[in-house]
């Protein structure tokens, strides 16, 4: 029986991926105040039917904390794949097909932007101006459109010679359509998946990184998945299900992400080609 | 009469491709004898340069069936280049596991091939830039050869010999090309350079597979006229590959024709050149369309 | 233009062009520290500092000009490496004194992290090569493990060895490592260890090595020249390697700045004393010409490596100087 690997990791990481969307989106609506979970009786609990994960170091229900702890990431890495990948394809579509002094501008900053180490430049900024967490979502798109506009360019230049693009000149689109819609649109759509289901991770790893460091981030008594992977140096081996379950809960989101991403951005190709 | 230097008998290779298995060399026979230069004439597809690589074990991927024999007249004695491989590559009985690794066929070929490499026969292949190590200057690759060919040699004497070779395929300041890159050289430089380099390992036999592709219509010329010159003295064979007939005929002692996997014709240069015998109407369609006369048809 | 000359004139450009990158991405780092809202002095001092020290901050950061007004007296400052003095962290000495011999550790750990992580994809490579099912079983399960952010993979290694080390220690009574239990601050070098192992295994660091060392490998060793070397009965490997020098030099090059990202959090969950860690703490103790220094270094050593990458890689292959020269 010759097992297909890609096909059974695309299952399983599309099915992560979905399980994490809905997560996300039920998060937002589900009302939960921190405050209000705490019971002192329920300290450090196993799992068990009342609670699925268990409980925390403060008897909150960790499965509770897990949902909720979506909605510091969710919106945020969408925002910031979205920017990321509009703006990269944009600039890499532009960059790939014009010439002139504003174009080498362009290319210029890309790489001046490309330059910067983006953890430590989140860190300073975070330093200035102690930013909310969208706000370090859009930064951290912004900080890959030109890892996406790099991608984009070289697809951009690679087509631009092929026999049916000049075909549709010949037709009479103009450039900008023939750019957005039929290079960007059609074919480009795999590297921008790619692209944006690693911004995605890059996001969630952002927050909850910062979250797990305590300053920036989400603050106690919030829940977040990096707040209470933080955990695990109060609890100092009591009980692991508290922080070892967000942490799997991180590793098994960022890894679904990416091989999906790469997967789909795979068959796209193939299909392509 | 000595016995040929190569011999192949009803070489079979198909492949196997996502339309099911094809059959691109099919029952091809033919032999070339010491010292003689044997036109291979076909088209794209015909199987003409599989053939060919197949003596080098030089094809790529992995055949879904390969049959037939292919005798060698090496130093070592007569060799089977087929009967070295393991009988499951002979269709119907294939191993999975042949099936799923191609560096696994490779591997095993390139042991079966290894000791004939160089000594029995070298290749001279088209696109000379593609065919030259390009982090390594003309001369070091010479060298290499020239070594191989001579182990006794000091490395002033290899290095005095790689600049006789190149002298000798017509290159003049040898020592400046010696230095170069392949970058730093035209088509036709890269071309002569990649020539020097397969005769300096002085095979028995070289194969050149449509070695004029690429270059500019002069130097065509010049190397088909360069090839004639270095095989005068009969020390080698040669089988030349192409799709030009005019080259062929001007080479070879002998041509074979070649279409859709099969040999169409076997016949000498002399006869087609001068119409004479018999022809098979593919090959008297090649003779016309090259304004050449084309003799009876068979 | 003879080869030495050519080959000065490609290295005079790619450092002109590397100090334009690095006043570039200063100004970025300059335009952000101003782009704080309200008093720019305010937002990048503790509370508590005394108004000296605030307008002595002030002046060195220009906050008192416009931006590229502010922005020259801050470069013509720290061009001479003059990030000013630590506020909190290490109070009375500069910047550098404090920056440079954590970043020399960190740079240490990052290179020797992404060097075995070179090495063991080209071992997988070499050992993986064209992959089969069971194969892709198993590279399936690596790109899973690895693809952990570092710090969740440094804490639930410490967990992990702390556990260890925990029933080591109880049950055959043998002596408590002085790094143990982690995190805490120790010189051993052992932490080093365990942090570099994680920077291998983390970040999707290995399997992305692994693929683009392997993608290269594979052309190389499908190139047609290769195939002519064997057809005449040479020996390949010397050709191989010498087409792999560069790409894989350039695959450890051009990975160092995701490391030197990783390496920040890293440091600071094994508690080494590295410029990721300082980073780290001074910005929690809003220490802030500690914080823009090392930013500023970081970037810096960024740049520097590309350079030299550059630089050793036109050494190497005259096609890159002949295109350019």
């Amino acid at each position: 029986m010759t097992v297909k690997w890609s096909d059974l990791g695309l299952r399983l990481s599309g099915a992560v991926v979905i399980a994490v969307m809905v997560v996300g989106l039920v998060a937002l609506v589900i009302p939960y105040d921190p405050a209000d979970a705490v019971s002192y009786d329920a300290l450090l609990k196993p799992p068990s039917a009342a609670h699925w994960l268990g409980t925390d170091g403060q008897g909150r229900d960790v499965l509770m904390r897990l949902v909720k702890g979506t909605e510091a990431f969710f919106l945020p890495g969408l925002m910031g794949g979205l920017i990321a990948v509009v703006l990269g394809g944009l600039a890499g579509a532009y960059t790939g097909y014009a010439s002139g002094p504003l174009r080498s501008a362009l290319v210029g900053l890309l790489q001046l932007v490309d330059t910067l180490p983006r953890l430590v430049f989140i860190i300073l900024l975070c330093t200035i101006r102690n930013p909310s967490i969208p706000l370090i979502a859009v930064v951290a798109g912004l900080l890959f459109v030109p890892t996406v506009a790099t991608v984009v360019r070289r697809k951009v230049e690679a087509l631009g010679s092929e026999d049916y693009i000049l075909a549709h000149i010949a037709h009479g689109f103009t450039p900008t359509r023939i750019l957005l819609h039929h290079i960007l649109w059609l074919q480009c759509w795999p590297l921008l998946v790619r692209q944006a289901a690693f911004v995605f991770g890059y996001v969630l790893f952002v927050e909850t990184g910062l979250s797990y460091l305590g300053d920036y981030g989400v603050q106690e008594p919030d829940p977040s998945w990096g707040n209470m992977v933080a955990q695990v140096k109060d609890l100092a081996g009591a009980g692991a299900w508290p922080w070892l379950a967000p942490a799997v809960a991180i590793v098994v989101t960022i890894a679904a992400f990416l091989a999906f991403g790469n997967l789909v951005a795979r068959k796209g190709e193939e299909a392509l080609r | 009469m000595t016995a040929p230097l190569l011999s192949i008998e009803d070489l079979v290779i198909e492949f196997d491709t996502q339309q099911g298995r094809r059959r691109v060399v099919d029952g091809v026979s033919f032999s070339v004898a010491q010292g003689e230069v044997l036109g291979i004439l076909g088209e794209s597809g015909s199987g003409k340069t599989l053939s060919t690589l197949s003596i080098l074990g030089l094809v790529p991927g992995r055949p879904g069936v390969v049959s037939g024999h292919i005798r060698a007249h090496t130093d070592a004695g007569e060799v089977d280049f087929l009967a070295e491989l393991p009988s499951v590559v002979s269709g119907g009985t294939a191993e999975r596991a042949y099936q799923k690794d191609d560096r696994r066929w490779q591997r095993i070929v390139h042991r079966t091939m290894r000791p004939y490499w160089g000594q029995f026969a070298t290749a001279v292949f088209q696109n000379p830039k593609q065919s030259l190590d390009p982090l390594m200057t003309i001369g070091r690759q010479l060298d290499e050869s020239v070594s191989l060919a001579d182990p006794s040699l000091d490395r002033a004497a290899v290095r005095a010999r790689s600049v006789d070779w190149l002298k000798r395929v017509q290159l003049y300041d040898p020592e400046r090309v010696a230095a170069s890159y392949a970058h730093e050289l035209s088509g036709g430089m890269c071309q002569r350079a990649m020539i020097a380099v397969a005769l300096a390992r002085e095979p028995r036999l070289l194969i050149a597979d449509e070695p004029t592709t690429g270059l500019d219509t002069t130097v065509r010329a010049e190397i088909v006229g360069l090839f004639k010159a270095l095989l005068r003295d009969r020390r080698r064979a040669m089988l030349y590959i192409s799709h030009d007939i005019r080259e062929v005929l001007f080479l070879a002692d002998r041509v074979i024709v070649m279409r859709h996997g099969k040999v169409l014709e076997e016949t000498s240069a002399d006869d087609l050149r001068h119409g004479r015998g018999r022809r098979h109407p593919y090959t008297a369609s090649l003779l016309e369309a090259a304004d050449l006369p084309a003799g009876e048809a068979a | 233009m003879s080869g030495a000359a050519s080959f000065l004139a490609l290295a005079g450009r790619r450092i002109a062009a590397s100090l334009l990158l690095l006043v570039g991405a200063s100004f970025l780092i300059y335009f952000t520290i101003r782009s704080a809202p309200g008093d720019a002095v305010d937002a990048i001092t503790p509370m508590g500092t005394p108004p000296e020290i605030k307008e002595k901050l002030a002046a060195e950061f220009g906050l008192d000009q416009g931006v590229l007004g502010g922005y020259g007296v801050w470069l013509s400052r720290s061009a001479t490496g003059d990030f000013g003095e630590s506020l909190v962290f290490a109070p009375g000495q500069t910047v550098m004194e404090v920056a440079a011999p954590a970043f020399e550790k960190t740079l240490l750990l990052s290179s020797g992290a992404l060097f075995a992580t070179v090495v063991l994809s080209i071992l997988l490579a070499l050992l993986l090569g064209e992959p089969s099912a069971r194969q892709q079983g198993l590279t399936g399960a690596l790109y899973f493990i690895t693809s952990a952010p570092g710090f969740v993979s440094a804490v639930v290694f410490s967990a992990a060895v702390n556990a260890g080390v925990q029933r080591f220690v109880e049950q055959a009574g043998h002596e408590t490592p002085p790094w143990y239990p982690i995190p805490i601050y120790s010189d051993s070098i052992v932490p080093y260890f365990f942090a570099g192992f994680v920077l291998v295994m983390g970040d999707g660091l290995l399997m992305d090595t692994f693929n683009a060392v392997r993608a290269e490998i594979l052309s190389v060793r499908g190139a047609q020249f290769i195939a002519a070397v064997r057809a005449r009965g040479a020996s390949v490997t010397p050709h191989l390697w010498l087409n792999l020098a560069i790409p894989i030099f350039s695959a450890f090059v051009s990975r160092l700045p995701v490391v030197l990202g990783g390496v920040v959090i890293v440091e600071y969950v094994f508690t080494l004393d590295g410029a990721g860690y300082l980073l780290l703490e001074a910005s929690k103790q809003r220490d802030f010409p500690v914080v823009v220094g090392l930013s500023v270094l970081f970037t810096l050593a960024v740049i520097v490596v590309g350079l030299l990458s550059d630089v050793a890689r036109s050494v190497i292959d005259q096609r890159e100087v002949a295109r350019d020269g």
